[in-house]
Order: structure tokens, then C-alpha cells, then sequence
């Protein structure tokens, strides 16, 4: 029967917490959203989607990136091996591991938040907006974390997400294709956007809300699958 | 009859059409040490990782614990095993003590027990040390450790002193039987014949995915034949006599003549037999 214990979670938790401060190169991932942030306040930019940006930013990098690159490296160095072989079940290490990197997306969103000058419309639906988002990412760069053998190659594997789910809001001027632009409205930045404005406008957000839900699901599965596959030698 | 830790039966594992294991069979009982000896690419590391649930057997039927080996992963199972390889990882970044303290937690096992594993890999003191720090010998020792500190009562090890110097070799030889004294069964894979005879109740010798020979290291050494017996003369001459009576009546002249310096018997080691069974050194 598998069990879930709350005491292994902790204990991979409390690994990762002590290894993140050592660890310059995810503490300075997650300091890039900060500073993209502090920059657009300090410019006093104040159109709705450029303040935004920096909080789907800030999603893709502290939720993506720095997961994906904590799963390639216990990979890279063979320590993930170590965590599987002994009673923490698969479940425990990814719950353990996702912790550790949903609380620093959320402070890092948090402070881009008041760095950037957002203004949070309607706090409970935003905050659902941010928890799905969260799932959906940190899904993402577990994904990514199976799929690549290195540190390194977290980077090269995860730019093209980058740049679709984070940063696509800023290519469509460039684009005058209709399917193109269509396909761009359906990505989880640009319904995060269109949560985010929705609320502040008071129009209806559920059908975005909703395609965001089967985004994560969809990530959540897909991630499952891998790792299914990859488990064994 | 003494109970049965790991059965294998017909045991086959190919990698595409590369075949690594071929029809493998034999039985762990409880309490023992067994080795399985063979060079690289022998098979030995794709054994224990099958027998580990690392990886899935092609063909044939493998139990540990009375169990289908794939079974193992459940956390009360694991619970019962250690497993060092050679690639058990360790975080580089934290201390010896906290990487160890990560597995106490792990396996629900009291924070003063790392103590008793760091003296027994002669690595006390070392537990603000971060792992980066330490050398390759160092870091395979911690790793040993991590691998016996929920005292397991099924123990894997692949090539365990391989890196590591002598001293600490004995050191760990010593704390190995400890652990199969107090009930520990032990497979371990070496290449190290010193370390077979040294640990091992019985051996198996692996030679290209096959198991060539399975039995007590004392069986094995006889069966390349007898000990001969070497005799050095004070004229610095050796003369080599047979264990059998004109042996002994060559031995007792050359002792009433007072012509006899030194005796030893010549007993053939398991590197030997690998060699004469295979054709190849370990």
C-alpha cells in the first residue's frame, strides 16, 4: 500500500531549503524576476500588461526554470537515485522538492508584485489565478527536469518555454498571422492576462480560468507519464 | 530449512540484443554474505540492480524477501534494504552530517545513530565537512554510511572499498561483519578477491552473464587442485614437495639434516581459479 508521510516531505523540504543557500545559481534565477520588477516600478511603466509581465515572469522562472533545474541536477549528480531507492515514495520526493520551489515562486511573485507597483484586482480570484499557474509551472519544470541530464541543459531545453509561455504576450505586435495569434491567446500567459485585466474590469474571467485548469492538468499528466517512462534505467 | 532472502531463478537481462545476463539462478539465505566476483561487464552491477527494482529482468523470476523484486519500492519494503552503487550520489553543497541526517529522517531513524555510522567509516569529525570537501575514498565511506544507517536487514553493495585505502578497508571489512553479526545479509559485488575471501560465506564467479561457479570460498580453492607445499633450503634453494607421504618423508629429512629454513603451502587463491575458469584476470 503507498503511504504519504508528511515527516519524508519535511525532510527532503528541509534538504532542499538548506542546499537552495548555497546554491548561486537558483538564487540568482530567482533574483532576476526581482529585478526585471524593480526596473519597470522604477520606470514608472504603466501599461497593464507590461506590470504584469513581470508576475508571469516571475511564474515561468522561480516556477520552471528553478524546479526543472533542482530535478536535473539530483539527476546530474545522481542523487534523485538515492531519494528513489529509499522509502520516500516518488509522490513524497516531488511534493517535497515542488514545496520548496511553490514557496519561493510565490515570494518572488510576491515581491514583484510590490516592486512593479501591481495593483491586485479582486484577491481571492488572483490568488487562484497564481495557485493554478503555480501548478501548471512547477509541473512544467519537472517535465523539464526528467527530460534533461544536466543543469545546463535545463537551460537549453526550457529557453523555447520560456519564451512561449512567458514572453509570447511581447511577439504578437510582430505577428500578423490570425492562427498564430489565435493559438497565442490560449497560452497561460495570456490568460493570465486576460484573468488579471478581466477582474479589473469586472467582465467574465470562468472560460479562462477554465482553459488555465486543463493546462495544468494536461502538465500535471504529461509530467506523470515521463516519469513513468524514465524511472528505470 | 534457513529462510530464503533472494531466489533467482532463470534470471535473464538483455540491453537490445546485447545479452548481459544469461539464465542466472541462486538463492541468499538469511544471515549470509554472499560476493559475486567478475570484471567489469561481467554483470555484477546489472544484477543488483535488477535484484534492487532499478531495473526490469527481461526474462525469469526474481524474489527478495519472498517477494517479486519490483515489488520492493514500497516504503515498508525499502525500509528493510541499503544499497550502495557506484554511483550513489551525494549533495555536494551540504554537510556530511546533514546529507545523513536527510536519510535519518528519511527512514525514521534516530539522529544519534549517524554518530555510530561516521565511527564506523572512521569519519568522525567530519560532520561539518561539506561533502565537496571531501576526497573520492571520503565521499564512498559517507556513502557507506548513509547505506547501513537504518541498520537494513538486506544490504547491496557494489564494489564498496573500491577507492579506498587500505586502513579503511580493514576498517569497514570489520564493521561489515559487525553488521552481518547482528543479522545483516550482504551481497556484494567485487572484483577485489582479497575482499571475497575476507567477507563472503560463498561466492559466485560472473563471467560474461553467467554464473560460472557458486560455493564456499574454502571449496573453491580446492577445487584447482591440491596445495603444494614450498620448502626453502639454507642453500636459498626452494623445493617444491606434494601434501602426501613422500611430501612429509622429504620434509622430515630435510628438517633431521637441519637443512630446512622456511615452510608454506601454496593453496591456490580465487584469482587463480577465475583465471584457469575463464581464461581472463578479474
Amino acid at each position: 500500500m503507498t503511504s504519504f508521510s508528511i515527516k519524508r516531505v519535511n525532510a527532503i523540504f528541509v534538504k532542499d531549503w538548506k542546499d537552495l543557500q548555497r546554491n548561486s545559481y537558483v538564487l540568482f534565477t530567482l533574483a532576476l524576476p526581482l529585478f526585471f520588477a524593480a526596473w519597470l516600478g522604477r520606470i514608472g511603466e504603466d501599461s497593464a500588461e507590461m506590470i504584469a509581465f513581470p508576475i508571469v515572469f516571475a511564474l515561468v522562472i522561480a516556477g520552471a526554470f528553478v524546479q526543472a533545474a533542482m530535478v536535473a541536477e539530483e539527476k546530474e549528480k545522481n542523487t534523485l537515485r538515492g531519494l528513489l531507492l529509499s522509502p520516500a515514495s516518488v509522490t513524497e520526493v516531488f511534493v517535497g522538492k515542488s514545496l520548496l520551489s511553490g514557496i519561493m515562486t510565490v515570494a518572488v511573485v510576491t515581491g514583484c508584485i510590490w516592486l512593479a507597483e501591481f495593483k491586485v484586482p479582486s484577491l481571492p480570484l488572483f490568488a487562484l489565478s497564481i495557485v493554478i499557474a503555480l501548478v501548471l509551472f512547477l509541473a512544467i519544470g519537472t517535465l523539464l527536469g526528467l527530460l534533461s541530464r544536466t543543469v545546463m541543459e535545463t537551460s537549453i531545453i526550457g529557453m523555447p518555454v520560456m519564451l512561449i509561455f512567458g514572453m509570447s504576450s511581447m511577439f504578437k505586435s510582430m505577428i500578423t498571422n490570425e492562427t498564430i495569434l489565435t493559438v497565442l491567446d490560449y497560452l497561460p500567459n495570456e490568460l493570465l492576462m486576460k484573468i488579471w485585466s478581466g477582474l479589473e474590469s469586472g467582465s467574465f474571467v470562468g472560460e479562462s480560468f477554465l482553459i488555465l485548469t486543463v493546462w495544468a492538468l494536461v502538465s500535471v499528466a504529461a509530467t506523470v507519464v515521463v516519469y513513468r517512462k524514465r524511472r528505470m534505467d | 530449512m534457513m529462510e530464503q532472502i533472494i531466489e533467482v531463478n532463470n534470471l535473464v537481462k538483455s540491453f537490445g540484443d546485447k545479452p548481459a545476463l544469461k539464465n542466472v539462478d541462486f538463492c541468499v539465505r538469511k544471515g549470509e554474505t554472499i560476493g559475486f566476483l567478475g570484471p567489469s561487464g561481467s554483470g555484477k552491477t546489472t544484477t543488483i540492480k535488477i535484484l534492487t527494482a532499478q531495473l526490469a529482468a527481461t526474462a525469469g523470476d526474481v524474489r527478495v524477501f519472498g517477494e517479486p523484486a519490483h515489488l520492493l519500492k514500497d516504503p515498508a519494503r525499502m525500509k528493510k534494504i541499503g544499497i550502495l552503487t557506484d554511483n550513489s550520489g551525494l549533495y555536494d553543497r551540504l554537510t556530511v552530517q546533514d546529507n545523513l541526517a536527510l536519510y535519518a529522517d528519511l527512514y525514521g531513524v534516530r539522529k544519534e545513530r549517524i554518530r555510530e555510522v561516521l565511527a564506523m567509516v572512521n569519519l568522525l569529525g567530519e560532520e561539518r565537512t561539506p561533502v565537496k570537501k571531501l576526497s573520492k575514498g571520503m565521499k564512498q565511506r559517507v556513502t557507506l554510511a548513509r547505506a547501513i544507517l537504518h541498520k537494513p536487514a538486506l544490504l547491496f553493495l557494489d564494489e564498496p572499498t573500491s577507492a579506498l585505502d587500505p586502513t579503511t578497508t580493514k576498517q569497514i571489512h570489520e564493521g561489515l561483519r559487525e553488521l552481518n553479526r547482528e543479522g545483516t545479509t550482504i551481497f556484494l559485488t567485487t572484483h577485489d578477491m582479497d575482499e571475497a575471501e575476507a567477507l563472503c560465506d560463498r561466492v559466485a564467479f560472473l563471467h560474461d552473464g553467467e554464473i560460472k561457479l557458486f560455493d564456499t570460498p574454502q571449496n573453491l580453492r580446492t577445487m584447482s587442485g591440491s596445495p603444494t607445499i614450498s620448502l626453502l633450503l639454507k642453500d636459498k634453494t626452494t623445493v617444491t614437495v606434494e601434501p602426501d607421504e613422500s611430501g612429509a618423508a622429504a620434509i622430515a629429512g630435510y628438517m633431521a639434516s637441519g637443512n630446512l629454513l622456511t615452510i608454506h603451502s601454496n593453496e591456490p587463491t580465487l584469482g587463480d581459479l577465475f583465471v584457469q575458469l575463464t581464461g581472463r584476470n578479474l
